[in-house]
């Protein structure tokens, strides 16, 4: 969770995400604590407010949830419930963007593929 | 502690009209960051929002009531002043324990431990004469000043205009710790809003005297686009939206959109980027310049 903000999107949602990808890495595990609002608004030197939105965010998704007076916890289940998401929308936020790349540098179908076949790392 | 509002506010300096109109509702409980050009008139509006500065037309109430000459409803402002160097009878020889004295003396909330532990944290010596400070530790004497006053709207202009970077993140993790254990009002002025700009929930730009947008900082960046790409496509893909700042380098364009509400796309044959407040400050006021 040390990453810098940037400002291609809104800063709950870069909060937000920045959480989902620690609970993705298994930094942050299930049924474990999360850093609270105002941690997050001092590290990142942002709105309270701001922080909240991103935490309710996940609250809402089903990722986090409350413990009164303690703070907020990781769901069980919250991983799979994140990939899941993540993958409906993998095709719009990464794969569309491949292409357009290819398309501007002359790289087809084939050779796109071959490069996907390749690869030792999937 | 209810709304401080600024109604229908003119204020002239001889044939200089400073504010024209201007109407400001600070609710409370939010960090409101005040952005404007110099000249603009942003401490002419704080000055009077907290009474310091008569107002030629309009009124300023708090909770309803009026805040000039009213002690009760001053008691709950601090706005906290660059301090000056020198008097009318030269230099400045009160020190700077003088200074949080007063503090102690005028604001009923004032903590003084809190004051104290600025006062280390910011490496500044008490004994030490306000006139033989340097700028950062004026701006630094100001912000303790402003933090220990406890005021439940606190108004801070330009605090970090003086301070190293490592003295303005500490002023930023301040007022966080701060907001978010008390949840007073702050407004806060700046001309590095790069810096600040993630901090304030609500944004006030002034220019020309004039109030010409309050909002929230998110809700506002979700409805600013930097649209580019070839001239022709750019402006069909913006017709009908408040364009500002058009710049043309060769065949291509680059205009900063302000839509009325977000907006899904622009067509496939522009680039659309998101606008940082900074960006967004600056299209919208270097035009009105040039419109001038």
């Amino acid at each position: 969770m040390i990453e810098n903000l940037g400002e291609d999107k809104s800063i709950y949602l870069q909060i937000s995400e920045m959480i989902e990808d620690e609970i993705l890495r298994d930094i942050l595990r299930e049924e474990e604590q999360v850093p609270s609002t105002t941690e997050l608004s001092k590290f990142y030197k942002i709105n309270p407010a701001t922080a909240a939105k991103g935490i309710n965010l996940l609250v809402d998704k089903g990722i986090l949830y409350k413990k009164r007076g303690i703070g907020m916890f990781v769901c069980e289940g919250a991983k799979d419930r994140i990939k899941e998401a993540r993958r409906t929308s993998f095709y719009e936020n990464y794969v569309k963007r491949i292409i357009s790349e290819a398309k501007l540098i002359g790289i087809d179908k084939a050779e796109l593929k071959k490069m996907i076949d390749e690869t030792k790392e999937l | 502690m209810g709304t401080l509002s600024g109604k229908n506010i003119t204020k002239t300096y001889g044939k200089d009209t400073v504010l024209k109109n201007v109407n400001i509702d600070i609710e409370t409980g939010k960090i409101y960051g005040l952005i404007g050009r110099n000249g603009a008139g942003k401490t002419t509006l704080l000055s009077i929002l907290t009474a310091q500065n008569p107002t030629t037309e309009g009124t300023v109430t708090l909770d309803g009531q009026p805040v000039w000459e009213n002690e009760e409803s001053l008691s709950h402002i601090c706005y906290s002043r660059e301090i000056s160097q020198v008097t009318m009878f030269g230099p400045n020889t009160l020190k700077v324990k003088d200074y949080l004295s007063t503090g102690k003396a005028f604001y009923k909330n004032w903590d003084d431990d809190y004051a104290k532990e600025l006062v280390k944290l910011f490496n500044i010596n008490p004994k030490k004469k306000v006139s033989k400070l340097s700028k950062g530790m004026l701006s630094a004497v100001t912000i303790i000043i402003a933090l220990a006053s406890k005021a439940d709207i606190t108004i801070l202009d330009e605090p970090v205009a003086g301070l190293d970077v490592v003295a303005r993140e500490q002023f930023y993790k301040l007022v966080i710790e701060e907001y978010a254990q008390t949840g007073r009002t702050f407004i806060i002025s700046t001309h590095i809003i790069e810096e600040a700009a993630s901090l304030f929930e609500k944004v006030i730009i002034i220019d020309n005297g004039e109030i010409i947008l309050t909002e929230n900082t998110e809700e506002l960046l979700a409805r600013a686009y930097r649209v580019s790409g070839e001239t022709e496509a750019v402006d069909l893909a913006v017709e009908g939206f408040k364009v500002y700042h058009p710049e043309s380098i060769g065949r291509n364009k680059v205009v900063t959109v302000l839509a009325e509400e977000p907006v899904a796309g622009f067509g496939e044959d522009v680039q659309v980027e998101p606008v940082a407040l900074q960006n967004l400050f600056y299209a919208m006021c270097v035009d009105e310049r040039k419109e001038a």
